[in-house]
């Protein structure tokens, strides 16, 4: 009985301790920040690719680094580097975690001159202050939450100086769906479920806010993102609702949802954003989903590109996450090389990507037009997002 | 009304999976006093063999035979192929724990675990798989079914249902009503005393496993069947099993039973009727506090049997 009543503090005090070490034990950012050293541009320099590879999302990672792939294989000999592409796992049902140790673990590798992603809005707030504080510029390709490039007011280092994105925010996508939903579906009553994690809970408060602006009737549902059998919450519809929203970086859980729907007899019309924008996964008729890209297969000057991606990516079809991961491959190389010029041949510190990246301009962009950042933040200027409709033949047709 | 039939109708689709699961926790718990923490992938290895025999029968938009032919044929190959898998991880992961420290076998559930699910990542991707059997005879295993009142029971739900009971009726009848099942029990109340009496323990515990993977094969089936999984679910699949048979009192198969259906109404009931987003927000707060509430109050479980130890 003794040992037992001794027993107990001693654990309660070790996970005290524990947890306190936990706490307390943030990485030494000057130390990381005034390691660097100056590196070759003749020499190999890494370029880390930071992505879902495994779990719900890895459809998007793998499409992704299949296009990164070829952008470092086509362009990086033509603007005078050596790149190599190393990826790392962040899959999206591990939460914040391996963006945390693959963050780590890139500022310690001094090749590592630059960061493709974090592809999840996630995993960039759990990373992007390690990557700052260590001067490595990370670009993402997909994370489109709205507070990566502005911070909030409770975390304004949020929207660090590091990170960019070449593709617009859901401060776009919010309010270009609810827009869509109002002018174009008329809608009055909306129900929108979130997935707790910060893409999905973010865009579906943007998109809310613009709902209750104009008028409609929300009811806001959330749902665990282990969740797979989403029946209770279908019951939670009302029958004269117009829509669902529901975005989610699982399109098989929004095409779930869609069956599940038909199953009990619901008229909804289901809505995805970005991270659903899979015609293999999500093909219920009549839904729609938005998406930051335009397919790129309709751009003529995209026809040679595309081309030589299916070379080397045979009996893969073109989906919308994998283009933008070739223009932020591109945007950062350039942004690399500009930094190699500057300082003469040599890369003095990792910092000076980030200093180039805004220098950066792309005359023939594959998204169609050019690309440049805007002056105000480290979003594309001018980009916009679009909305597609599932067709009966599971194509996506381009409606707003 | 109708919401509370439609809520209940997800609860006993659901609980009847869970309760599935728990049954293959409790069977090699109440034979072995072992928590196979690899039962959860088991399940997600029983829903890719069904993935894998649907497409080898032409998938769900071109199958090869009437559907009814297809799913009693796709659960069967998934039992099949897990009762294999159980019986090939009593042999190389169990068996030779079985006299050691109950951690060590413990620890090697939790390896086996570990092993199963990042294999099937590495042979067959990590995406989610979807059975599509929403595209299964013009979706007609949603959009037919029965009423009750102003709710549709659709019949892929009808199916669930049934086949779970089904299973479950016929577990029952094999460990109550057989021989067998007179094994089981008597190894599962006093294993040396039962070898002494010339039970093969071996044979009934390869046995208690062949049942448990089969069971769990069929679980996997009759999840996947509407909801997608990956390779990567088992520990959450698993983690609601376990929490079932805890909640029906570890080892007993009625209160494994039990147990799954509560966790299933748990689930649906808070999800559905808790005012705003907070239900559905904290469904899984609700599930495991309700497994907390039964460790304190309850430790047995519902059905379980407290342990009784001579002092």
């Amino acid at each position: 009985m003794r040992r037992y009543r001794l027993t107990l503090p001693l654990a309660v005090g070790a996970l005290a301790l524990a947890a306190a070490t936990a706490a307390f034990a943030r990485p030494n950012h000057t130390t990381l920040a005034a390691k660097s050293q100056a590196i070759s541009c003749k020499s190999t320099m890494k370029i880390a690719f930071v992505t879902p590879l495994t779990g719900g999302a890895a459809f998007l990672g793998q499409e992704q680094v299949s296009w990164a792939k070829y952008a470092v294989k086509t362009l990086a000999a033509t603007l005078g580097l050596k790149i190599q592409l190393v990826t790392g796992d962040t899959p999206v049902e591990q939460g914040p975690a391996p963006a945390q140790a693959l963050a780590q673990k890139y500022v310690a590798d001094k090749s590592v001159v630059g960061i493709l992603g974090p592809s999840t809005s996630g995993a960039v707030v759990a990373s992007t202050k390690t990557y700052f504080q260590a001067g490595l510029a990370h670009i993402s390709p997909s994370a489109t939450h709205t507070d990566l490039t502005i911070g909030t007011p409770a975390d304004p280092l949020l929207g660090t100086p590091a990170f960019f994105r070449d593709v617009p925010g859901d401060y776009i996508q919010g309010p270009t769906d609810a827009r869509f939903m109002l002018n174009k579906l008329h809608v009055k009553k909306v129900v929108i479920i979130d997935f707790q994690e910060p893409y999905s809970v973010g865009l579906a408060d943007v998109a809310e806010a613009t709902l209750k602006k104009g008028g409609v009737s929300v009811i806001r549902l959330s749902a665990p993102n282990t969740t797979t059998d989403y029946s209770a919450y279908v019951t939670r519809v009302p029958s004269d609702a117009d829509v669902v929203f529901f975005p989610t970086q699982k399109p098989p859980d929004i095409q779930t949802f869609a069956q599940q729907m038909i199953e009990q007899g619901k008229k909804a019309v289901m809505f995805g954003g970005d991270g659903s924008n899979n015609p293999a996964q999500f093909k219920v008729a009549g839904s729609y989903v938005s998406n930051f890209a335009p397919d790129i297969t309709g751009i003529p000057a995209d026809a040679a590109l595309i081309a030589g991606w299916k070379k080397d990516n045979p009996g893969k079809d073109v989906g919308s996450f994998g283009p933008p991961s070739y223009g932020a491959a591109q945007i950062l190389m350039n942004a690399i090389k500009l930094a190699c010029a500057a300082d003469h041949g040599v890369l003095k510190q990792r910092r000076d990507v980030i200093r180039n990246m805004k220098k950066v301009r792309i005359k023939n962009w594959l998204l169609g037009g050019s690309f440049r950042f805007s002056t105000k933040t480290n979003d594309p200027l001018n980009a916009k997002f679009y909305i597609f409709q599932i067709q009966s033949n599971g194509r996506y047709k381009l409606v707003g | 009304v109708d919401t509370f039939i439609q809520l209940t109708v997800d609860a006993l689709t659901l609980g009847s999976v869970y309760a599935l699961i728990a049954l293959g926790y409790t069977l090699v718990y109440g034979v072995l006093k072992l928590l196979n923490f690899a039962h959860g992938d088991v399940t997600v290895v029983g829903a890719y063999i069904g993935f894998g025999m649907l497409q080898l029968l032409g998938g769900s938009t071109n199958p090869v035979m009437p559907v009814w032919a297809l799913l009693i044929l796709i659960t069967l190959a998934a039992m099949a192929g897990c009762a294999v898998l159980g019986v090939v991880i009593e042999r190389f992961a169990y068996r030779p724990l079985r006299d050691a420290p109950r951690i060590a076998p413990l620890i090697s559930a939790l390896g086996v675990s570990f092993f199963i699910s990042y294999s099937m990542q590495l042979l067959f991707g990590a995406e989610q798989r979807n059975y599509d059997s929403f595209s299964l005879c013009n979706q007609c295993l949603y959009l037919k079914g029965f009423h009750i009142g102003g709710v549709r029971v659709p019949l892929i739900r009808d199916i669930i249902i049934a086949a779970a009971f089904a299973l479950m009726v016929v577990l029952w009848f094999l460990v109550n009503k057989t021989r067998t099942g007179k094994a089981m029990r008597a190894t599962s109340y006093d294993r040396e005393a039962a070898a002494m009496m010339g039970i093969d323990i071996d044979r009934v515990i390869v046995f208690t496993f062949v049942l448990g993977s089969a069971l769990a094969g069929a679980a996997g089936v009759l999840y996947a069947i509407r909801v997608p999984t990956g390779a990567s679910y088992g520990f959450v699949i698993g983690l609601k099993g376990f929490t079932a048979a805890v909640i029906g009192g570890i080892g007993s198969v009625p209160g494994a039973m039990a147990g799954g259906l509560i966790l299933g109404f748990a689930e649906s009931y808070t999800a559905g009727y808790w005012p705003g987003s907070a239900g559905t927000r904290w469904t899984d707060l609700v599930v495991f506090s309700i497994l907390i509430v039964f460790m304190i109050v309850r430790p047995q479980g519902l059905l379980g049997r407290a342990d009784i130890k001579k002092v």
